[in-house]
């Protein structure tokens, strides 16, 4: 029992879904894979809508339809990596929770999605843009910002895999397995 | 061809590769970026061919539109991949996921030229079931391709006595 973490971190780590995965051999690489795959489809879809409002590619199709048939594969594929990405927080609750990398992506999550609610909430209703030609200042800000945001979710994400709880100041004893 | 691979470790290019801590996780970030261009490209060029996106353009809107994405982030990959393989190349080399990805990446590439081919010939707007079916297929192998990725890192736990990894 650690007293260092919340109660709820310490039930995730304790749960039958975590002592599962701690000690399946064969789950661990196939829920890795797929949240790769649901990573990469959640980058790819926000990156083709980021690349349009920002007049880069995609410019002959209006931006509304095009967010409207990408946007549900990106939820789509969200909705897996966070199924995904609790399957491999479980079994390491504890040392993930103290990670920094980690906390880092977490926080780089909650961002993007305020960056989104913003520009879905205020931007795309108040501008007025049809979604023709590309978006305005503010939306082309956002879509930097969403951009330079799952990046930096993506390297943090393949970061958490080689500090784990250590930060890079691994002992001398501990063989890592990537 | 462990002798090539046991070479390629011991020299000063692949120490130094592993070396730099911060070196294989950067590599490994840039091919998980450029993994979500590859299989974006191909997922938006298969579900056009199933008409379930971008419908209102031809076929050809949608290829010229996500090809040169596809094959410039491919070629990303391969260089970040070679980079990544020089740093480990007995592991790689003993991996057997290495080997049937490697193979796969061939077929998945000359499949992808082969459903550009094939819709070219459609006259008409309707796309055959046959070359719909073949699309999707083509999607599974670029998925097969992600999950033996990651499996390079797991070979003996995925393979078992199949694996080249010598116990």
């Amino acid at each position: 029992m650690n007293t260092n973490v919340p109660a709820f971190i310490q039930a995730i780590n304790d749960s039958a879904v975590g002592e599962w995965m701690r000690h399946s051999l064969k789950a661990m690489p196939i829920v890795e894979a797929a949240h790769v795959l649901a990573i990469a489809t959640v980058f790819g879809t926000i990156l083709i809508v980021d690349l349009r409002l920002l007049g880069f590619a995609g410019m002959q199709r209006n931006y509304r339809v095009l967010s409207r048939e990408m946007l549900p594969k990106t939820w789509i594929a969200f909705v897996a990596a966070v199924i995904t990405g609790l399957l491999m927080f479980a079994p390491n609750a504890i040392t993930y929770y103290g990670n920094t990398a980690f906390r880092l992506k977490m926080l780089g999550l909650v961002l993007a999605g305020l960056n989104m609610a913003a520009f879905h909430l205020l931007t795309e209703r108040s501008s007025g843009w049809n979604g023709d030609a590309k978006a305005p200042t503010a939306g082309r800000v956002a879509a930097v910002m969403s951009i330079l945001l799952w990046l930096a979710i993506i390297f943090l994400g393949r970061w958490i895999g080689f500090t784990k709880g250590y930060d890079f100041s691994v002992p001398e004893n501990v063989e890592f397995e990537f | 061809m462990f002798g090539f691979a046991n070479w390629l470790g011991s020299t000063a290019l692949s120490q130094a590769i592993q070396s730099a801590l911060w070196l294989t996780p950067l590599l490994q970030g840039i091919h998980i970026v450029m993994i979500g261009i590859v299989f974006v490209s191909v997922l938006m060029i298969v579900l056009r061919i199933h008409g379930r996106v971008r419908a209102d353009e031809p076929f050809v809107q949608t290829w010229k539109r996500f090809a040169p994405w596809l094959w410039s982030a491919l070629c990303v990959m391969a260089v970040t991949g070679i980079i990544l393989s020089i740093g480990e190349p007995v592991r790689q080399a003993s991996a057997l996921s290495f080997w049937l990805k490697m193979s796969l990446i061939v077929i998945a590439v000359l499949s992808v030229l082969g459903l550009r081919r094939a819709v070219a010939r459609v006259a008409g707007p309707t796309i055959p079931a046959s070359t719909r079916f073949a699309a999707t297929v083509v999607l599974l192998v670029w998925i097969a391709i992600i999950f033996l990725g990651r499996a390079i890192a797991y070979d003996v736990e995925v393979w078992g006595a199949l694996s080249l990894h010598q116990a």
